[in-house]
């Protein structure tokens, strides 16, 4: 049933969807509504889940990683600074091996205090150990985050679906919303690999000598290496149930582009129209969406820009002394193949500020008339009155 | 080539996981300090007269256990429903709870278990020795008469009650207005006792030729007469005015007064503030004259209070030096007097803490009244002075004075205590009762040891409980005080108001200003209480036991001592200061 969502409502119809057993948050700013709806679907019996109402972030992680390690269904939702302080949780949620779904709202970190689109919190857990998927719109969280269980639960790692504070979480759309039937159909109940049991008791996450510890870190790796591979199948799976599927990127128009724009999140939305106002006007760009992060997709980076002369990445987030951390990324992916396009990296809309057509057009043009990258980043549309203002 | 796999096969999975139990690391051997439980004394307790246990009367009625919660009562007091509505409860001020919010209201609580057990007509499963063959006569079926026959009677004795008056009660059934206790209440108190096998022989005066037989009948005696006769003022007119307590008496009796205008009443007393709050129901204007300030006065402070808002006047540093007939009444029914008063001040010395005060000069100041009352104290009868010799056959007691004759002889209640209270009065028959079954059991030297032994909090209150050897006897003396209650537990609460008459509906007739609190008001009333010094099984020492070394087994909790680290966490953690830890004796 098609329904009018909020992003972060998006995610709690997934919640409730997929028959969550426990959720944990701490409930103040910078949460969402994400908690709030689940709140209420447990309070009102729509959810027949515990709520676990915590004193921070860090709280939440541990509870629902006790709940996990009882062989339950769990979730938590957090943003920002909620994220950073849950920080030592993550490392553990991934050492453990649990199954956890998380949905994190890009909130730009303080100070200056700021509650807008920033997408620094959620990639600066890059080395977590946890799967990151970016969505763009209201239907891509609420499908992503029911297919997230799916996969955590396949390759026993944590998932995190990340949307967009404000231009996502807090923006209504119109949403098909599956029945639970087919939802069923679609995510049979947990079957825990871990379960901690009082009628068998046994003791797991204990001290490892160094003689076991990089084989347990490698079994990890094991288990990354699988996940496009089973998120493939899964969204397969789920596109014959529901006949949508995202992908865990997205190429529009790139097979014969010579500048391709690549960004992650509703900054992808704003591009999809930018790209097809050139294509009017002759010009060979296509956009490639960033969906998955982690596990890194790099062998389809590679397919889907390699052929290219000119890559510019969008970032909604920055590296201090380094660069964009998407730019980064994709030029990793490139720099051990042969045939490899420039990569031009630009910071937009940082906090919350938009990223507007013209925005991407000037981004566009830019590239276009540079012949290679001359740093490596540009920070777009910068206010030179402020800056200079410091500078005097 | 890595293998192909599908979404459905099974990753191989590596974590740290271990099936060996950690028991063979008996941590046990680490220790230095070693964990207890110990239980202590609640301060309520210890400020109680009666030694009542009242963090495991209150922890009883949190877990709904009120047969248990009355039961408990009655170890220590046989009027709970009596003192819940009387009793100026020294426990509240004692009570910990007050440093965090407001004391926990515990005479509510004990008026609402005395009713429950009255209107479910419950009977009480007590402890009662057999009979032992032995009788005593008490003299006086007052509070402290009839609390030293029931205590008696549960230590074997044979108890005969012997009383002036048409019903047994004194005090209680004659001196306290009916708005503050009601008869029916009085009544099926006393029946309780009565039912235990004593024998209340009402308008059977202690004469002397009665303590002639007693003296050969019985094997003991306990007078608690208390103070029957009133205090003169002694000026002149004062045969013009009426006994306050008398005055009470003839109310209670049920005699009709018909009276109007204003009346004064002298003193400063419970027995004034009762006087001037009963006319005050009949219609007259009373007005409190007293010589010295409120501040002053011996009245318990929630019954002044509660006068004030009634109306009731009162004027302070004022005695009466004379009385005169106003000469304008022309017949009886509205005469009038003159009240002439000496008007009083402060002096700067004080008296036993309290302002002395003396004559302000020549200065008088005049009162047209229709109606004197003096309620300025009472004494004992001639017949019931102490002996004033103190020779080595006498023993002077907190609440009593035992003296060996032919038979032994305690005197008791308001003849020997300073604070003359109902449960003060209970006290008195409790310790009377202990002293005397120590002196038949083992002898007049006995009788000081004893009762340190079952000393509540080693205070002046004991516990019969304790003198039974039952389990409160393992109890420490040590008092919990409110920096060893781990407040962290306990979130702020408002203090439980039983429903009450407003003053203006109050004065209009003798009902119960007072009313019981509901099943669950109590209950949640009882849940505020931090059970000072004992288990509540709340487990929060096994809960936070990092070595799970707490062991539950049928409800009783045991430390394993073999895993047990010394670590100290549970005895920190108890919110109610029911453990210990001490050094580890190697």
């Amino acid at each position: 049933m098609k329904k009018v969502l909020e992003g972060s409502h998006a995610v709690s119809e997934a919640v409730r969807l997929a028959r969550v057993q426990v959720i944990s948050a701490y409930p103040i700013t910078p949460q969402t509504h994400i908690v709030e709806a689940i709140s209420e679907y447990c309070a009102n019996g729509t959810l027949n889940a515990r709520f676990l109402c915590v004193e921070s972030e860090h709280s939440a992680m541990a509870a629902v990683i006790g709940a996990a390690s009882s062989g339950v269904r769990v979730f938590t939702a957090t943003s920002s600074h909620g994220l950073a302080y849950m920080h030592e949780l993550l490392h553990w949620t991934s050492g453990a091996r649990l199954p956890i779904v998380m949905a994190d709202v890009n909130r730009a970190l303080g100070p200056g205090w700021n509650i807008w689109l920033d997408q620094t919190d959620s990639l600066s857990q890059r080395d977590t150990g946890w799967i990151q998927l970016y969505c763009e719109d209201g239907q891509e969280v609420l499908d992503t985050t029911l297919q997230a269980f799916r996969l955590a639960e396949s390759v026993n790692l944590p998932v995190m679906v990340v949307l967009d504070a404000f231009f996502l979480s807090h923006t209504y759309e119109p949403v098909e919303v599956p029945d639970q039937e087919q939802v069923d159909q679609f995510l049979p109940p947990l079957s825990p690999r871990i379960q901690l049991d009082t009628a068998n008791p046994f003791a797991i996450y204990q001290m490892v000598a160094p003689s076991a510890y990089m084989e347990m870190r490698y079994n990890i790796q094991v288990a990354m290496e699988q996940v496009t591979s089973r998120f493939s199948e899964i969204e397969d799976e789920f596109e014959a149930i529901f006949g949508r599927k995202h992908g865990p990127l997205e190429a529009v128009q790139c097979e014969d582009a010579e500048i391709i724009l690549a960004t992650a999140g509703t900054t992808a939305s704003t591009c999809r129209h930018v790209i097809a106002d050139l294509r009017d006007k002759g010009e060979k760009v296509g956009l490639l969406k960033l969906k998955m992060f982690r596990p890194y997709p790099t062998d389809q980076i590679r397919r889907h820009l390699g052929h290219a002369q000119k890559v510019a990445v969008i970032d909604r987030n920055f590296s201090f002394g380094a660069s964009g951390i998407f730019a980064q990324e994709i030029k990793s992916a490139l720099c051990n193949t042969d045939v490899r396009p420039a990569v031009f990296g630009y910071v937009a809309g940082l906090g919350g500020r938009d990223v507007t057509p013209q925005t991407l057009e000037e981004i566009y043009r830019q590239t276009k008339t540079s012949k290679i990258p001359k740093d490596e980043s540009v920070w777009i549309e910068l206010n030179q009155e402020l800056v200079e203002s410091w500078s005097n | 080539m890595k293998k192909k796999q599908t979404s459905k096969d099974q990753l191989p999975l590596f974590i740290p996981r271990s099936n060996t139990s950690t028991q063979i690391n008996k941590t046990g051997s680490w220790r230095y300090f070693r964990p207890l439980y110990e239980e202590k004394t609640a301060p309520c307790s210890a400020a109680c007269p009666a030694g009542e246990d009242i963090p495991r009367i209150e922890m009883l009625v949190s877990q709904g256990l009120f047969k248990k919660a009355w039961e408990t009562i009655l170890d220590e007091n046989p009027l709970p429903s009596i003192c819940g509505r009387v009793c100026f409860h020294p426990c509240e001020k004692a009570c910990n709870r007050g440093e965090l919010d407001e004391p926990i209201a515990i005479h509510s609580l004990e008026r609402f278990i005395g009713e429950s057990a009255i209107s479910s007509s419950k009977s009480a499963d007590l402890k009662k020795l057999p009979n032992n063959g032995k009788k005593a006569a008490i003299a006086g079926a007052g509070p402290a008469g009839l609390a030293t026959a029931y205590f008696l009677s549960r230590l074997g004795y044979q108890c005969d009650v012997f009383e002036a008056q048409s019903e047994p009660g004194g005090i209680l059934r004659w001196g306290i207005p009916a708005y503050r206790l009601p008869e029916d209440t009085l009544k099926k108190e006393i029946k309780r006792i009565e039912d235990l096998g004593v024998h209340i022989h009402c308008e059977t005066p202690v004469t002397e030729a009665l303590l002639q037989k007693i003296n050969q009948k019985y094997n003991a005696l306990f007078i608690g007469c208390g103070y029957g006769r009133p205090i003169k003022l002694r000026i002149p007119g004062e045969e013009s005015a009426h006994d306050g307590l008398r005055f009470l008496h003839q109310i209670r009796t049920g005699g009709k007064v018909a009276l109007q205008g204003t009346a004064a009443v002298v003193g400063g007393g419970n027995t004034a503030v009762d006087v001037a709050r009963t006319l005050k129901r009949l219609g007259v204007k009373p007005i409190i004259v007293y010589r010295r300030r409120r501040q002053d006065m011996p009245a318990f402070e929630p019954e002044i209070e509660r006068a004030r808002k009634e109306g009731i006047e009162l004027m302070e540093l004022l005695t009466p030096i004379r009385i005169e007939e106003d000469p304008g009444s022309t017949s009886k029914s509205d005469s009038s007097f003159k009240m002439t008063l000496q008007k009083m001040k402060v002096s700067t010395k004080e008296i036993r803490g309290r302002a002395r005060v003396i004559p302000y000069g020549e200065k008088t100041k005049t009162l047209q009244v229709q109606h004197i009352f003096i309620a300025i104290g009472a004494e004992a009868e001639v017949l019931w002075h102490l002996p004033s010799a103190k020779n080595n056959n006498q023993l002077t007691l907190s609440h009593s004075t035992i003296i060996e004759q032919e038979i032994p002889v305690v005197f008791g209640g308001d003849l020997t205590n300073e604070t003359k209270r109902v449960t003060d009065a209970i006290a008195s028959g409790k310790q009377a009762a202990i002293a005397l079954d120590v002196y038949f059991k083992k002898g007049w030297d006995s009788i000081e040891e004893s009762l340190v032994n079952c000393r509540v909090g080693g205070g002046p209150a004991l516990s019969m409980a304790a003198y039974l050897n039952e389990e409160r006897n393992n109890r420490k003396p040590h008092i919990v005080s409110f920096d060893e209650i781990n407040s962290d537990y306990f979130q702020s609460a408002p203090r439980v108001i039983s429903p009450t008459l407003s003053p203006d509906q109050s004065v209009r007739s003798f009902s119960e200003i007072e009313a019981t609190l509901s099943k669950r008001a109590a209950t949640q009333e009882a849940e505020r209480c931090f059970n000072c010094g004992i288990c509540n099984s709340c487990d929060y020492c096994r809960i936070f036991c990092p070595d799970v070394a707490v062991m539950v087994e049928e409800a009783e909790r045991y430390i394993n001592l073999d895993y047990c680290k010394g670590c100290g966490i549970c005895v920190t953690e108890c919110p109610r200061n029911a453990m210990a830890l001490e050094e580890e004796k190697k």
